[in-house]
């Protein structure tokens, strides 16, 4: 009886295996991935506006219960007069907080390395699902005019590339992610590919041969050569320190993103596919 | 698994998916965010046994797939394995036992989020061994920690009726150690 038991637990585990394994291997099958995706594309219009609706309710309860914690413990000195300043620092910390999102969506109007092309502002409604990726989700989605393999740029420069596009949002994988490569440009025709290196770690600039003049503040540009998954001459990053250890292949430096990815409530995703 | 269990399970694994995605994903310490879902295989591991552990696993990890970015699947294995791990491991010890839970949710979580990283820099998202794992597990231990009670609530009321050897054990006395 025992041994039934053990066997059928031990069948159930090896089937659950096999069927991860075969959902993983759709998923990393360029001919399936499609299916996968459409998986996630009809669950995630299905989860979006239910999650959406969570937070609407969470949030008013978040900061009534934060307004209270703060409110209390003034109150004991000075009732009135801290409600008062409350008032006055609620006000200045609202209006600071649209001056910063009107700074951000007046940054984003006139960006001038998109040039011609077309672009759809978005809102930033998550980041970094895993942690183990870095990536936002954006409120615009297949509807919206947004597909896979778009460029997303923000005030200073770009953001990422859009890996995954639903109906009504898309999520974008940012230049800091380990998956990132950019093909970039500067100086005298010098190219090289700006690395990211996972979420909070420094970006590198790779494949440059040892000694190439690069200086500190200097700007790497999207370089648009043939097959490029990005248009030419968007800032990607600035060069932060370089060195060249002997006998090393390359020479090694370490850039920072042109864009803040830290202050992301909105940016442009650009609608442009690599020519054919 | 009788079909009310699994409709309660659907329901926890909604439910711990909403508050992962809404509530955890915004507590951000050194820009890591806890994971809930490694404790659903692990408490239905040590209420139910192994077999229960690998379902729920593979079940909540394939919701949890729908959502993240990562490779669909990873999570429903991840979970499977761990499911199964937990359930197997803890058979010989006294499931009244207080240290029980809290070790299972730390070392199971700690221990699924490095399989987790490794199987996916095997798939060749090899960002996926970039990351700080100190702060990581650090982060991720001490919310298993915390919210391991509350989830193997949820997962006793989905499971209640189950025959498994854990079940066995009455929620009363169980409680009583909390």
């Amino acid at each position: 009886m025992a041994r039934t038991r053990r066997s059928r637990r031990t069948l159930t585990v090896i089937v659950l295996v096999i069927v991860s394994l075969s959902l993983i291997s759709l998923d990393q099958n360029g001919r399936t991935h499609s299916l996968t995706s459409g998986i996630k594309s009809v669950a995630n219009d299905i989860y979006a506006p239910l999650r959406q609706g969570i937070v609407d309710i969470i949030n008013p309860i978040g900061h009534f219960f934060a307004g209270a914690f703060d409110y209390g413990s003034v109150q004991s000195q000075n009732e009135q007069l801290e409600k008062v300043i409350g008032q006055l620092r609620a006000n200045q910390a609202e209006r600071g907080f649209e001056q910063s999102q009107l700074r951000q969506l007046m940054a984003l109007e006139n960006l001038p390395f998109l040039q011609s092309l077309t672009t759809v502002p978005a809102q930033t409604v998550d980041l970094n699902l895993s942690n183990f990726t870095a990536t936002i989700t954006l409120n615009k989605g297949r509807a919206d005019g947004v597909d896979v393999g778009y460029p997303v740029v923000g005030a200073g420069g770009l953001v990422g590339q859009v890996i995954q596009s639903f109906h009504h949002t898309c999520v974008v994988q940012l230049i800091t992610d380990g998956q990132s490569k950019v093909g970039v440009t500067f100086g005298n025709q010098l190219t090289g590919i700006v690395d990211g290196q996972g979420p909070g770690n420094d970006l590198t600039l790779d494949l440059v041969p040892p000694h190439t003049p690069v200086y500190k503040g200097q700007i790497l540009y999207t370089s648009g050569l043939q097959a490029a998954t990005f248009p030419p001459g968007i800032p990607v990053a600035t060069v932060e320190s370089f060195h060249n250890e002997a006998g090393a292949s390359q020479e090694s430096i370490t850039v920072d993103p042109a864009a803040n990815l830290d202050e992301l409530a909105y940016v442009d995703v650009v609608q442009w596919e690599p020519p054919t | 698994m009788t079909g009310r269990s699994m409709l309660r399970l659907a329901f926890v694994i909604f439910v711990v998916l909403m508050v992962q995605q809404t509530v955890m994903v915004a507590v951000r310490i050194d820009g890591y965010h806890p994971d809930l879902l490694w404790l659903l295989p692990i408490t239905a591991a040590l209420l139910d046994g192994p077999e229960t552990g690998a379902i729920v696993g593979f079940w909540s990890g394939l919701a949890f797939d729908l959502t993240l970015p990562t490779p669909f699947g990873l999570s429903a294995l991840v979970g499977c394995l761990l499911g199964y791990a937990v359930g197997s491991l803890t058979q010989a010890v006294d499931p009244r036992a207080a240290w029980l839970k809290p070790v299972a949710a730390l070392t199971g979580s700690v221990g699924a989020d490095m399989l987790f990283a490794v199987l996916g820099a095997i798939l060749g998202q090899q960002q996926m061994v970039q990351v700080d794992f100190l702060t990581l597990f650090a982060v991720v231990g001490v919310a298993s920690l915390v919210c391991v009670l509350p989830v193997s609530r949820l997962m006793r009321w989905a499971l209640v009726g189950e025959s498994n050897r854990r079940s066995l054990v009455t929620a009363q006395a169980d409680s009583r150690l909390w």
